[in-house]
């Protein structure tokens, strides 16, 4: 086994196991924290994969802010009852899985049916091995997905401002007087 | 890591070299500041122990070691513990990517003066220091304590907040230099000064080409943001004495509150060795090139090996000399300006350093389009 073999089981199955906690278990602060662990994990096999720049956004982005966030606003509640209220019942955490299961099929069958990555007859693409993947990656995203990058953007815009709009329309300490 | 036994070693206790001289710059950090402070309030500070007070340090860590071990009843216990600890994590992992020295050349062997090499150096020590709120959070929720969140949520909120700034304000830098590399940003920086633009050409040749002189405005918006990316003043609402007792740490002692200690100020060296690296030269000596300083080490040096040496450990002493001036910058401002109100501190983070940040950004790109036009 070389090193990059064990480094990729050893990362996927750390990855998978942050994961895993995340969903299972019951308390919400581990579990947004297990969800962070799994974003540097994720990150981690960018970096396996030599995509550097991806790994740090992935760090910056995921990591460092998204779930930050959620660790701070899950610190403000008083969890103790919903702890109880969210993990009863059988016949509920029957159709969870089931609307897992369906959730995953749909994304597979969904990936297999655009692209052909699951086909094994075609070769891997030509790896970039060591080199600066970062030109090409912001070339490609401001020339070829252009599109979807500014939609993306805008997208992101016009939450932030619903956010803002729905914050103050509500009451709270910035309300409208 | 390397081909042959002697170059994985050397990299190996490199890594451990990178992890103590955080740790060990520690003690010596708070004498400076701690003497300093009493200086520039007219007392004399820590002078008993050693020379100059310089043993009040040890003396400090031993007893720090001898405290009695406990957790506060309310605490979680697993994040209680584990918060210290992951406090050290950014800050170390960060200052092994930085390069300290010009890279020795032993045979066939290039050592490089820094922990590892990364291409993407710069998005690396974002992307790692961004996980300082971790810690923070860890400590205020794990320790059961009303004042210990309050401060934790204050200090996250804050961190956050001043990370956009940061992140923008450097933007304009790799736009400069075209490269996240941190060797190649320092080697950019050795020429001689001089301003080109619409084909006219102001030559500066007195002057380095440091980034302070393309990028003034990102260099002063990056200093502050690090100082509220490490909690210090005057950006400390964290440790807010009169509202909040300490902030996140309140319930730590002993050891644990020392290794805190130890990763606000590996903060604090990591953005000081980032400032002289994106805005001061890195470890070039101002006027000297390197083809200079490698012709005299090899006229000093028995063979071309040690003459690598020299000049390598002669560019480590300069680098460290220009971290220790930002320090210094550091202690100072610490003890000399108040402490900001909260709702002052967001407003200069979202309202002020943000936008002054996309401006600079922005400027960058338009002066770089112009000028190869």
């Amino acid at each position: 086994m070389t090193a990059d073999v064990f480094l990729f089981w050893f990362l996927a199955i750390v990855t998978l196991a942050g994961g895993l906690t995340t969903i299972m278990i019951t308390n919400p602060i581990y579990s947004a924290l297990s969800l962070a662990f799994t974003m540097v994990g994720v990150s981690a096999l960018f970096v396996t994969l030599n995509a550097y720049f991806l790994a740090g956004v992935q760090l910056i982005v995921y990591a460092g802010a998204v779930t930050v966030l959620f660790v701070m606003v899950l610190m403000m509640f008083d969890l103790k009852h919903e702890v109880t209220a969210f993990t009863r019942g059988k016949i509920s955490g029957m159709v969870k899985s089931g609307i897992v299961a369906v959730l995953a099929g749909i994304l597979v069958g969904s990936i297999s049916l655009t692209t052909d990555i699951f086909s094994k007859s075609g070769a891997a693409p030509e790896a970039v091995i060591g080199g600066d993947t970062t030109k090409e990656l912001g070339k490609v995203l401001f020339s070829k997905y252009i599109f979807g990058f500014e939609a993306l953007g805008i997208l992101l815009l016009m939450v932030a401002i619903g956010a803002v709009a729905l914050a103050r329309s509500k009451g709270g300490t910035h309300a409208k007087q | 890591m390397g081909h042959d036994i002697f170059e994985i070693t050397i990299n190996a206790i490199k890594l451990i070299v990178c992890f103590l001289i955080i740790v060990q710059a520690v003690p010596v950090l708070v004498w400076a500041e701690r003497r300093g402070s009493a200086f520039i309030q007219n007392r004399l500070g820590p002078n008993r122990i050693g020379p100059l007070g310089l043993l009040q340090l040890a003396a400090d860590a031993v007893k720090f070691f001898f405290k009695e071990e406990f957790a506060p009843a309310n605490a979680v216990k697993f994040l209680y513990y584990a918060a210290p600890i992951f406090a050290l994590i950014p800050a170390t992992v960060a200052f092994a990517a930085i390069p300290l020295g010009a890279p020795v050349q032993w045979n066939e062997h290039i050592f490089r003066l820094q922990g590892y090499e990364i291409n993407v150096g710069i998005v690396f020590i974002l992307a790692v220091s961004s996980l300082a709120p971790y810690s923070i959070l860890m400590a205020g929720w794990g320790s059961g304590n009303k004042y210990a969140l309050m401060g934790a949520l204050r200090a996250s909120a804050q961190v956050i907040s001043y990370e956009l700034a940061l992140g923008l304000s450097i933007v304009g830098m790799i736009m400069t230099y075209g490269t996240f590399n941190l060797s190649e940003m320092i080697q950019a920086q050795q020429a001689p000064l001089s301003y080109s633009l619409l084909g006219f050409t102001l030559p500066l040749n007195f002057l380095p080409a440091w980034g302070i002189f393309y990028q003034p405005l990102g260099a002063i918006l990056f200093f502050a943001a690090s100082f509220a990316e490490s909690n210090r003043l005057p950006f400390d609402l964290a440790e807010g004495e009169a509202e909040l007792v300490a902030g996140f740490h309140v319930e730590y002692g002993g050891f644990k509150m020392l290794l805190f200690f130890i990763g606000e100020y590996g903060h604090m060296i990591v953005a000081s060795a980032l400032m002289v690296l994106f805005y001061f030269g890195g470890y070039v000596i101002p006027g000297i090139p390197m083809e200079t300083l490698n012709q005299w080490a090899l006229e000093h040096a028995p063979d071309a090996n040690f003459a690598s040496l020299l000049a390598g450990l002669i560019t480590l002493v300069c680098f460290l000399v220009k971290v220790v001036v930002f320090l210094w910058i550091f202690i100072q401002v610490r003890w000399t300006l108040p402490r900001f109100r909260y709702d002052q501190l967001m407003d200069l983070g979202w309202k002020t350093m943000l936008p002054w940040a996309l401006f600079n950004t922005i400027l960058t790109a338009t002066l770089i389009y112009v000028a190869h036009l």
